[in-house]
This record gives C-alpha cells, sequence and structure tokens, in this order.
C-alpha cells in the first residue's frame, strides 16, 4: 500500500497495487503544469487508487482534450492524470507520494522539448518525443 | 526581458533585468507543491516582476511562517515563492518561463530529503539543507 498526500494535507489517497511505466516528461505541458524541470509519473491502475480524503478539493483542468490533470485547488499540489480513452488507467505524479514506491523512471520522454536550464546526465534512454 | 506564462494560458508576466540564484530544492515541500522530483527557482527583484494578465487567477498558499507559494487557481501552475520578510525578492518557478532565463541552476539545496526514486546524477553542489543567497 503507498500512500500520498498534498501539500496542505487536505487531499490524501492511497495505491494498493503496483506502479507501472514510470518515466520522465520534459513536454511544455508538463513543465508548465509543474512549474518545474521535468514530471516524473507512473501509471496506476484506476481500481488500485482510492481518494482517502479531500476529493472535493481536487480541480481538474483539461489540458488537450480528454486529458484532465487534478490539483489541489488549496495548496495547489499536482495530484493526478485521468483519460476519458483509457478510464483503466490513470497518470501519477510521483511527487505527492509519502511513501517510495520501490520503482525508479526508465526513460525520458519528449527530450527534444526540455528545459534549456536543464541538463539530463543520467544514463537512461532519452527519446526526441514519444518512443516509436 | 523574460517571459512566463501558466499552463493556461490565464496568468501572463515579465521580468524586466536578470535572474540570479537559481537553485533546485528537494525539500519535501517544494516536492509536493510541484508533484515532482525537484523545484527549480531563480531570484527576481520584485521591481521587476511584472503581471501582465490573470493577477485575479494567482491563489497565495503559506506553506510555512512567513513563505508564501503561488499558483494558477484555473491551471494549477506553480508560479513564485515568497517570502514576507524580504518582499524585495520574488523566487520565480523556472518551469514556467517561455524564455530563456539565461542563469543556471548552481547547486541543488535540500539535498537530504531528496525523492527516494531519484537520483542527483549532474556535478553541481549538493547542500543537505538550504543556503542564504544574500537575496
Amino acid at each position: 500500500m503507498l500512500s500520498g498526500s498534498c501539500l496542505c494535507g487536505g487531499v490524501r489517497y492511497e495505491i494498493s497495487g503496483r506502479l507501472s511505466g514510470p518515466l520522465y516528461c520534459h513536454c511544455s505541458m508538463c513543465r508548465k503544469a509543474h512549474g518545474a524541470a521535468f514530471r516524473t509519473r507512473a501509471s496506476v491502475r484506476a481500481q488500485d487508487f482510492r481518494w482517502v480524503q479531500g476529493e472535493a478539493l481536487v480541480t481538474w483542468y483539461e489540458t488537450s482534450p480528454g486529458t484532465e490533470r487534478g490539483f489541489c485547488r488549496v495548496c495547489g499540489a499536482k495530484l493526478l492524470s485521468r483519460f476519458e480513452r483509457n478510464p483503466r488507467f490513470y497518470g501519477l505524479p510521483l511527487g505527492t507520494l509519502d511513501d517510495d514506491p520501490g520503482v525508479k523512471p526508465g526513460m525520458h520522454l519528449y527530450v527534444a522539448h526540455k528545459a534549456p536550464w536543464f541538463e539530463i546526465t543520467d544514463a537512461l534512454a532519452q527519446h526526441a518525443e514519444e518512443p516509436g | 526581458m523574460i517571459r512566463g506564462s501558466c499552463l493556461c494560458g490565464a496568468v501572463k508576466f515579465v521580468i524586466r533585468g536578470t535572474l540570479s540564484a537559481a537553485s533546485h530544492c528537494h525539500c519535501s515541500m517544494c516536492r509536493k507543491a510541484h508533484g515532482t522530483a525537484f523545484g527549480t527557482y531563480a531570484a527576481a527583484r520584485a521591481d521587476d516582476f511584472r503581471v501582465l494578465e490573470g493577477a485575479d487567477r494567482i491563489t497565495r498558499y503559506r506553506s510555512s511562517p512567513g513563505i508564501v507559494r503561488t499558483f494558477c487557481a484555473r491551471c494549477g501552475s506553480n508560479l513564485q515563492w515568497l517570502r514576507e520578510a524580504k518582499p524585495a525578492v520574488v523566487d520565480v518557478a523556472l518551469g514556467v518561463l517561455d524564455d530563456d532565463p539565461v542563469v543556471r541552476p548552481a547547486c541543488h539545496i535540500y539535498a537530504g530529503s531528496k525523492a527516494p526514486w531519484y537520483e542527483i546524477t549532474d556535478s553541481l553542489p549538493r547542500y543537505a539543507a538550504g543556503v542564504e543567497t544574500g537575496q
């Protein structure tokens, strides 16, 4: 069981299963949404994810057709993405986890769009866009 | 002139002059607020920071005594880190800049609090806690 929470503590969630496909995304939308160098996310099965507290505090913003990103409206913490075309999985930004997920990112995506002020210095695979 | 905007475009700002004292912050509050491995901020003079649009969308959250973090109420983009005792300085989240900030992060701070799933692999100095930048 993994636990996560936003910065103010108003929103709490639990994940009962494993996370899969952890990766770094350097696309401009992820950088803007998180106000950061990149996003680190994994996939979680919707049936394994449960809001424990504060679901009503989660504001959803549709960043592209059919994709919504949720954040806490009190503290702004980025919590979850959901996909109209694939409702069985959510995208989980790892930053709000309170526990070690036991997985590590395996690749970098959208490196062609990365921030000019951040250099990738690890040995992971880099893809200019999505892997082919 | 360095331009910045949130993901939905409701908030737009410009920074006249230069940014300084850029660093990657791995503290648990930055990791939570951004939902990422770390936050990266650089300092602007408050006189140089001007909001062009969407000031009414900027939501303030006091994450610890004297520290305020701001974000767009519509899309959630993190924008600023503000010290109430030092109103002359605005720390800007580099991720929402549209232009190259020119300055580059010089160190990792609060590396002692970093996420277990993230390894720091560059050669920048790492500090277990914060450093006083003199800002």
